[in-house]
């Protein structure tokens, strides 16, 4: 039953190679350097934002989205044909997105409720002026 | 004293370093695992004999099966040793630690888990049977349904996790699987063959002899999925609450 | 192509994942270096779909990042309920300070 599904979905796709897979390729890369230039927000914000709080917003929001567009990417790059098999794999690595786009911000989440359970307090904006004022000083 | 312990770890992990040179490398032709006749046999027999794509699975199960038979009951055995030295030690001790203080489950995290966790445990079942094929088996997938369990226990309490699983129902299933596999092996044993000779099973099966073995290797691997999943939970919730099965992490 | 593309984003991936680890390496407090650590287990699952791309065998490898995933969550579900459950990190410091001070006395 499978085969004879899996050749019938062979025949009737044209043959490989040419540019409707291009078009899949070009899509797959761009979302890839887009997720790509996300993650690179992210990790800006990792190292320069001044407190935890901020810290948090850059990494949830921007490895969040950055993971499911590179992923999603990959999933139309590794598509050469129109078989089961490569269908089979795309929806598969569209799961791993699912799973990913529901499980990093619950995470994130969490870890944002137990430190604000630890006494962790957000920077206020005398905080930041006299953090400011301290750096002038040392240097 | 963080200095003095900085020697020894950067000493033993440059001579790891400058002993890793020495391996064969990859994909060597000449390298002793490849020239050895043993490898070579398998590479050319298990995909007749048995019928599996998978050799990991197959000399896992199949050629090797005597020591996972017993692998599995390490693990039961160390799920009966946290028990049997956790239950009751904790007695004369206080309910609570003093550093310890009440928590509601989070709403959040609660409601994803829920959504999360049937996928879990059909991703569980999915690397249980698709080990013939694609690397997964009873370990693998029951290390995954143990972990499904295990999200429940942390994201409400141990006791919404106990209302499901029971202890006692741990204990049952992770011993049924061992008798799972131990039965499988005196099943062919009593067909005629050796003790795990799954190829005999084609007298009570509806299939030739290396079907046979392919679905035999499937049962074994479904024994010791259920043991693996069972004894992840009973280790966690013994050893998130001290043995007392109540109000742990 | 596929290959190039798959090998360019991997270094570049690693080359950007250098300020999360400074960020494990010196953060302030733990919840940094949860954080930190958090975000790099979720980009080693795009690295294993990266490295099936390049052995062929991506069929076999989204297993493996949807398993890591999982692992992954569970160790940030952890630490969180963990730290929910104690008292603040500081104060179980202070508590352990003085414990020093009385045996010290």
């Amino acid at each position: 039953m499978i085969e004879s599904l899996s050749t019938l979905v062979l025949a009737t796709t044209p043959d490989a190679g040419n540019e409707g897979f291009m078009l899949l390729k070009i899509v797959g890369i761009v979302s890839g350097i887009l997720g790509l230039i996300f993650f690179l927000g992210s990790a800006v914000g990792m190292l320069r934002f001044p407190d935890f709080y901020t810290r948090m917003h850059a990494a949830g929001k921007g490895d969040t989205l950055s993971t499911m567009l590179m992923l999603g990417g990959f999933g139309f790059v590794t598509m050469d044909d129109f078989s089961l098999g490569s269908w089979l794999l795309l929806i598969k690595i569209l799961g791993v997105v699912l799973f990913i786009y529901l499980t990093t911000p619950t995470s994130s989440h969490a870890l944002m409720r137990a430190a604000f359970e630890d006494d962790e307090m957000p920077m206020t904006e005398e905080d930041l002026k006299k953090s400011k004022k301290r750096g002038k000083k040392k240097s | 004293m963080k200095f003095f312990s900085l020697i020894p770890v950067i000493v033993i992990g440059g001579l790891l370093l400058w002993a890793g040179q020495d391996f064969p490398k990859w994909g060597d032709v000449e390298s002793p695992a490849s020239k050895s006749p043993v490898s070579s046999h398998f590479i050319a027999n298990t995909g007749v004999d048995t019928e599996v794509p998978n050799m990991v699975t197959a000399v896992l199960a199949d050629y090797r099966g005597f020591d996972t038979m017993f692998e599995t009951v390490v693990v039961f055995i160390a799920g009966m040793a946290v028990i049997a030295i956790l239950r009751g030690s904790s007695v004369g001790r206080p309910r609570r630690k003093d550093h310890e203080v009440e928590a509601e489950p989070d709403l959040i995290v609660t409601n994803t888990v829920r959504l999360i966790v049937p996928v879990l445990q059909i991703f569980a079942f999915y690397v249980l049977a698709h080990g013939h094929v694609s690397p997964g088996g009873g370990f693998q997938g029951g290390v995954v349904m143990g972990a499904s369990f295990i999200l429940i226990a942390l994201s409400w309490d141990l006791e919404k996790a106990m209302s499901r699983f029971p202890i006692e129902r741990c204990l049952f299933v992770a011993a049924m699987g061992i008798v799972l596999y131990g039965g499988i092996g005196l099943l062919s044993m009593m067909l005629g063959g050796e003790f795990l000779d799954y190829a005999e099973l084609d007298k009570i099966l509806p299939v030739s002899r290396e079907m046979a073995r392919y679905h035999a290797m499937l049962g074994v691997e479904i024994g010791v999925g259920f043991t693996v999943a069972s004894i992840m939970f009973v280790l966690y919730a013994n050893l998130a609450s001290e043995g007392r099965l109540k109000q742990g992490l | 192509m596929t290959e190039w593309f798959a090998i360019i984003m991997g270094t570049c991936l690693f080359v950007l994942m250098i300020p999360v680890i400074y960020r494990i390496c010196v953060g302030p407090t733990g919840f940094d270096r949860i954080l930190a650590v958090n975000v790099i287990g979720t980009k080693t699952a795009v690295l294993l779909v990266i490295i099936g791309t390049l052995y062929d065998r991506v069929e076999m490898f989204v297993d493996f990042a949807l398993t890591y995933a999982l692992l992954n969550f569970v160790a940030a579900i952890i630490v969180s309920r963990y730290l929910n459950r104690t008292i603040s990190l500081k104060e179980m410091e202070a508590r352990e300070k003085a414990k020093k001070e009385a045996k010290a006395s």
